[in-house]
């Protein structure tokens, strides 16, 4: 009979200290989530990809630059129509520069592949938002530890309190509340509706952030600039030679050419840091992007804290709830749960 | 006692006047020895012919390419008829100083973004827009503090230079164009400057090439050739 109750009281210790354990092994996950995934190096990475991108996601930047490549393109379109015939006889040139002729042959390329790749910035200008309207990305690994660090001390001091015969339900309580806020977080940033906006947007750059992507760019505002040079100082100059024309006759003759030319330096000016942020950032997207998949992000907050919230509540119901037998059997160790005095000096001599 | 003051005198005087002479004289040639050599590389501008480019110039080489093959990138606004060299102007300090900075103004930049230093060299056209050539205790693009240019001469009349300080801006965007980099290290076709130099007269040739970390430009090479007349300060 001593024996069974004493195995009672052993499966009660182990009843009532069993959500503490569960507090501890979620909060050293947490703690261990952002070291895993080099969060504290990745995610501020992160950051400073979404500020560098910054100027390029509003519809007006993108909006301009659509207006660019049309102001090109109307300009190539003229070149075509009113330059190429009879090109040697019109601009006194023995033949079509190498850089005119690129730039008439690469438009159509150039043309839609940049055309695609402002769709797609457009397309995720709100996803853009969301991720910035997210807590700042060198926070994120914070996020994770500290409530771990809480959920361990916590933890901890229950199971301290335990093992010298106190009771855990302050603990429990302080877990339940910990809980509560680890789950309330995602909801409070809108986690859930964001951070799987953010997952869109770095999979819609996967095509736009690579090495090869940033030197094919490079590769068309090079083509775009010396084409635009050689209009401006070999082709319009021959055929302002050629012709007897003004410089005014001629922009009005060639207005698209000569507006590509007049606005060629803003665009260059937009252009190559938009060339540069994408180049700058390819190490800062392949940081995010080796960070797990932002549409989980939420989850690693609400599956822990409905797990912290459970067992701690579990515990407290537990205890409550326990038979007479058992109550008995560990009433020496918990008279606080019991409702009964302490009678025990040994527990008295422990608190004091 | 009164005729051995008289001879102190007389001869404190004679050394004065000698050191004089001899400090003024150094003044206005250019070094004869190996050594530091701080002073004005004044630059002689680059000219262009049909077939030929001489005097100073830059290039840039694209990403991938080498110094000594290329692909060199076409500037149509160079005047050379090989349009790779961009032909490069004294500035208003006449060249390359060393033993100080020439810093770039503020803002470096016009509304344009057209580069405004012009103390080393003339700002040159490039793609439409002006490149300015400056040097600052701080590089620009890195944000590193570097050292001020440097030469040195070897007792075979060979240059060696540390240029770190050296910093393009175009187009809203800075270039660190020195070798050896801010963080002392040599990217991809980043060579130290080398050169030639002649003590009696004072030419000089200066060559050096500098990788672009970052920006749009990221892994294009700036190759530098500066050419002229060392004035010692």
């Amino acid at each position: 009979m001593i024996e069974i109750m004493g195995n009672r009281s052993e499966a009660t210790g182990w009843n009532r200290r069993w959500p503490l354990i569960v507090g501890l092994v979620v909060g050293l996950g947490l703690i261990a989530a952002p070291l895993a995934f080099q969060m504290f190096t990745r995610a501020p990475k992160g950051g400073t990809m979404i500020t560098a991108f910054k100027p390029y996601m509003t519809e007006k930047t993108i909006s301009d630059f659509q207006k660019d490549l049309g102001t090109i393109g109307v300009a190539v379109t003229e070149a075509k129509t009113q330059v190429s015939p009879q090109f040697e006889a019109r601009t006194g040139l023995s033949a079509p520069p190498a850089a005119y002729q690129a730039l008439l042959e690469q438009w159509p390329t150039i043309n839609k592949d940049m055309s695609g790749m402002l769709s797609t910035m457009q397309s995720d200008i709100g996803d853009y938002q969301a991720v910035v309207a997210l807590p700042p990305f060198p926070l994120f690994p914070w996020f994770f530890v500290a409530p771990g660090v809480f959920l361990v001390g916590i933890s901890s001091w229950g199971l301290l309190r335990r093992s010298r015969g106190g009771s855990p339900r302050a603990p429990l309580i302080a877990l339940v509340v910990l809980g509560v806020g680890i789950l309330a977080a995602p909801a409070i940033f809108q986690m859930f509706t964001r951070a799987p906006k953010g997952g869109q947007m770095i999979d819609d750059f996967a095509s736009l952030m690579t090495p090869a992507k940033v030197g094919t760019v490079q590769g068309y505002f090079l083509v775009l600039a010396d084409g635009e040079g050689t209009l401006r100082n070999q082709v319009v100059p021959g055929i302002e030679h050629t012709t007897g024309s003004t410089a005014e006759q001629l922009a009005s003759a060639l207005p698209s050419i000569t507006g590509f030319s007049a606005r060629w330096p803003a665009i260059s000016s937009t252009m190559a840091p938009m060339i540069g942020a994408m180049s700058d950032n390819l190490g800062n997207y392949a940081a995010v992007k080796a960070m797990p998949p932002f549409p989980m992000f939420p989850w690693f907050f609400a599956i822990p804290g409905v797990i912290v919230i459970s067992t701690s509540a579990a515990g407290l119901v537990l205890a409550r709830h326990r038979s007479p037998a058992a109550d008995v059997a560990s009433e020496s160790s918990d008279p606080q749960l019991s409702g009964q005095p302490d009678s025990n000096p040994t527990n008295d001599e422990e608190k004091r | 006692m009164k005729r051995r003051s008289i001879a102190t005198i007389a001869a404190t005087a004679a050394m004065v006047v000698g050191l004089g002479a001899c400090s003024s004289s150094s003044s206005s040639t250019p070094t004869t020895g190996p050594g530091k050599l701080v002073g004005v590389f004044k630059i002689t501008a680059g000219s262009c012919t049909a077939a030929t480019t001489s005097g100073s110039y830059f290039r840039m080489v694209a990403a991938g390419g080498t110094t000594a093959k290329g692909p060199f990138i076409a500037n149509s606004d160079s005047t050379c008829a090989t349009n790779s060299y961009s032909p490069l102007s004294p500035g208003t300090d006449g060249g390359l100083i060393t033993g100080s900075y020439q810093t770039q103004p503020i803002p470096p930049m016009d509304a344009t973004k057209n580069g405004l230093a012009a103390k080393i060299i003339q700002p040159v056209k490039f793609f439409a827009v002006n490149f300015a050539l400056s040097s600052n205790p701080t590089d620009p693009q890195s944000g590193i503090a570097v050292p001020v240019p440097s030469v040195t001469a070897s007792a075979s009349n060979k240059l060696s230079a540390v240029l770190s300080a050296l910093s393009v801006a175009w187009n809203g965007q800075q270039f660190n164009q020195g070798s050896p980099k801010p963080d002392g290290s040599h990217p991809g076709n980043t060579v130290d400057a080398t050169g030639t130099y002649n003590p009696s007269t004072g030419a000089y040739t200066l060559d050096w090439s500098s990788q672009i970390v970052g920006g749009p430009f990221n892994g294009f090479t700036g190759v530098w050739h500066l050419e002229g007349t060392f004035t010692k300060k």
